[in-house]
């Protein structure tokens, strides 16, 4: 039995030996690419291969056939984006639809999201799902819809310009104060005679 | 369907689209089943492992693998063209020169109202 104590530890010695060789691998293959490699430039063997990751732009049928495989769709739908440096690789273009617009009766493996598992998702899908950016058809279009908006927005700021223009309000006069404008309350010298002050005029 | 007008920025419903109805030529038909051909495979391929009874883990989706890995790679793609290194100026260095010269010459300004003695703090809180 592999179990006594004296085994387990040469069993746990041969581990540490073991993740000391792979440490030692990982730090050989980095030491050409920098410190950040020799983290993320060893992956581990577990999870997706290689070429189901995606890839450079794709030059040939071969490689747009098998870049359409790779991504579950057919080869009369697959359309790279166009190859002018800004960085998506074979990553396909799909129409600019958001997930609002899909179909809310179908039973789609992912309900909320309206997705099936395996489908190709947009470079944009995060902004695409139902919380947040929907272009789904309006009921009324959009001439109609903008016409309205800024026509009565419009004629709102136009109103509040007459107003400004010809104002009407109640008529108000400056407050008027007993005892001479308050004087002695104004702090005036109780000694000095005020002058006198005449509100009205009869 | 005859005066339907399409919003701009929002799609046609595929029930309104004309391909559906009067496009019915054998390429149309065989690029639908290819279609549905991929979606079938798809649904029973999720559904086998869904259904699983000695499934204990969480079923990966390496569509949306690949779309982080997609997101998250861009630089390896990345090249230096007419078009990214305009953007990268007109994103990354012209916003810098711009907004130096309009703080600068808005603080050059105050500094001498403040000093001729011209500024008017009527409505300032701070300064």
């Amino acid at each position: 039995m592999r179990t006594s104590p004296f085994c387990v530890r040469s069993t746990e010695r041969k581990m540490a030996a073991l993740r000391a060789g792979s440490l030692a691998r990982a730090l050989h293959k980095a030491k050409g690419q920098g410190f950040a490699q020799m983290f993320f430039g060893a992956r581990a063997a577990s999870g997706e291969s290689k070429d189901s990751l995606p890839g450079a732009f794709p030059k040939t049928p071969e490689e747009i056939a098998a870049a359409a495989k790779k991504y579950n769709m057919t080869v009369h739908d697959y359309k790279p984006h166009p190859d002018d440096g800004l960085g998506f690789g074979d990553y396909p273009k799909l129409p600019a639809r958001s997930q609002a617009e899909r179909d809310p009766w179908y039973s789609w493996d992912h309900p909320d999201l309206r997705r099936n598992w395996g489908e190709p998702m947009h470079w944009d899908f995060d902004m695409f799902i139902r919380n947040r950016v929907d272009t789904s058809p309006t009921p009324v279009d959009w001439q109609t819809m903008s016409r309205t908006l800024l026509g009565f927005v419009g004629f709102m700021l136009f109103m509040f310009y007459l107003g400004e223009v010809f104002p009407s309000y109640q008529p108000v006069a400056p407050k008027q104060y007993p005892f001479n404008n308050l004087y002695l309350e104004n702090g005036g010298n109780p000694e000095k005679e005020p002058e006198e002050v005449k509100n009205y005029k009869i | 369907m005859a005066d339907y007008k399409d919003a701009p920025l929002a799609s046609r419903p595929k029930t309104l689209d004309p391909a559906e109805y009067f496009n019915l030529s054998p390429e149309y038909r065989r690029a639908e089943e290819e279609r549905a051909a991929v979606r079938a495979n798809l649904k029973r391929q999720y559904q086998m492992q869904l259904n699983n009874p000695h499934r204990k883990e969480l079923i990966e989706d390496p569509a949306l693998n690949r779309w982080v890995y997609a997101r998250s790679n861009i630089y390896p793609h990345f090249r230096a063209t007419s078009k990214t290194s305009l953007m990268g100026v007109l994103f990354g260095v012209v916003p810098l020169i711009f907004w130096f010269g309009v703080f600068k010459t808005d603080r050059d300004n105050r500094e001498e109202k403040i000093k001729a003695g011209t500024y008017d703090r009527t409505y300032k809180i701070s300064y």
